[in-house]
């Protein structure tokens, strides 16, 4: 049985989407069938990674419950597959299609959390996917909290600023610990020289283990190669020996076991 | 003895009858204690909606047999005492309660009762 992963944060720009994208490139280099669905439907933007604008139903679609889940996805594999097979489900980036999924009441909010959690049975047991990745968009909103609720492990990441994480410590407390969810934290753009030496970075987990009392599964380091690539192309499908793709491959270890 | 003659032979079927109405018996107990908890009755015409913001707001207990409800949709007690690894009358009872408080829908259909979140339409 494979495992759904939620990945989410307090704030935005904490690298959601550069973690979920890369991520998923590894789980299908390994061999694995992943889909990756894009659930910021106020931000959409995997459909920029992978180049798709053009989809004939989106997933704000499948939510609306206008199709089912396989006329969502889109198949990448011949672009982006190694071993694995590859799909994408897409958020609809039109400024209309924004503006009425934020506009959305509570029945409907109520009818999406089930439909999110029909996913479990649709592309886990009837689509044999391995690993299905949800990018969600970040604070507590209904389309976050309904992917956390359907998720089986979520991954917080969190950057080092102070608002930040003061804001993930009282949302895990206050939401995550009450949905009872296996959750781990990813601290992102850290900086290099805070995890230089071995006993710098064991001093640096400890720290914030007891910061979030939930465990910290990496501390991605900030990479300079990674904002020049600008999200032109995933980074770990390219560039397979940089530092950045090896600390992924080990979170990918990690959340395999989680 | 009437009865007793047209029910002669069939044990089993009489304590089938006896297990329907005390279960009967139990869910109206249930309500009858909601709604001294809340000291009115709740009616259940009227629903509320059962999402996430609502799900926050639930009490540890209710919460867990409600995602357990919307993740499998519609089911028994029985079904639902089975995914939590409580005892089914614990999960009768709390259904009942969410049903009172106008979350879920119930529907006898035979001898069993079946819960569910608002259907779509």
């Amino acid at each position: 049985m494979g495992k759904i992963i939620a990945l989410h944060s307090y704030k935005g720009g904490t690298g959601k989407t550069l973690l979920s994208v890369n991520l998923a490139a590894i789980y299908v280099k390994r061999g694995k069938n992943v889909c990756l669905l894009d659930l910021d439907f106020r931000a959409p933007s995997l459909h920029a990674v992978f180049k798709t604008n053009n989809s004939e139903y989106w997933l704000n679609d499948y939510l609306n419950g206008v199709c089912e889940i396989d006329k969502v996805l889109v198949d990448v594999t011949r672009e982006h597959g190694r071993s694995g097979n590859f799909f994408v489900g897409l958020a609809n980036p039109a400024t209309e299609a924004i503006r009425e999924m934020s506009a959305k009441d509570r029945k409907w909010e109520m009818r999406a959390l089930g439909r999110l959690l029909s996913l479990k049975t649709s592309l886990l047991n009837d689509m044999h996917h391995d690993y299905v990745i949800f990018d969600t968009s970040p604070g507590l909103q209904y389309s976050s909290i309904n992917a956390i609720v359907s998720a089986d492990v979520v991954l917080v990441v969190t950057s080092i600023d102070k608002s930040d994480i003061q804001g993930t410590q009282r949302m895990t407390r206050e939401l995550y610990d009450l949905f009872d969810k296996k959750t781990g934290i990813v601290m992102n753009k850290v900086l290099a020289e805070i995890l230089s030496s071995k006993k710098e970075k064991q001093k640096f987990y400890k720290h914030f283990n007891s910061v979030h009392k939930l465990p910290i599964l990496e501390a991605v380091p900030c990479f300079c190669d990674v904002l020049r690539a600008g999200g032109t192309y995933i980074f770990s499908e390219e560039k397979t020996e940089h530092p950045f793709t090896n600390t992924l491959d080990k979170l990918a270890t990690k959340i395999e076991k989680f | 003895m009437a009865i007793y003659k047209k029910l002669e032979g069939k044990p089993t079927r009489i304590l089938e009858k006896i297990k329907e109405s005390l279960d009967r018996l139990n869910e109206k107990i249930d309500a009858m204690i909601e709604i001294q908890k809340h000291g009115q009755r709740v009616n259940p015409e009227i629903s509320d909606v059962l999402d996430v913001m609502t799900l926050l707001s639930l009490p540890d207990h209710l919460r867990k047999t409600a995602i357990t409800l919307c993740k499998i949709g519609e089911a028994t007690a029985d079904e639902v005492a089975e995914q939590t690894k409580r005892a089914r009358a614990v999960e009768s009872g709390y259904l009942n309660q969410l049903v009172i408080m106008g979350y879920l829908k119930k529907e006898r259909r035979g001898r069993k009762a079946y819960f569910y979140v608002e259907k779509e339409t």
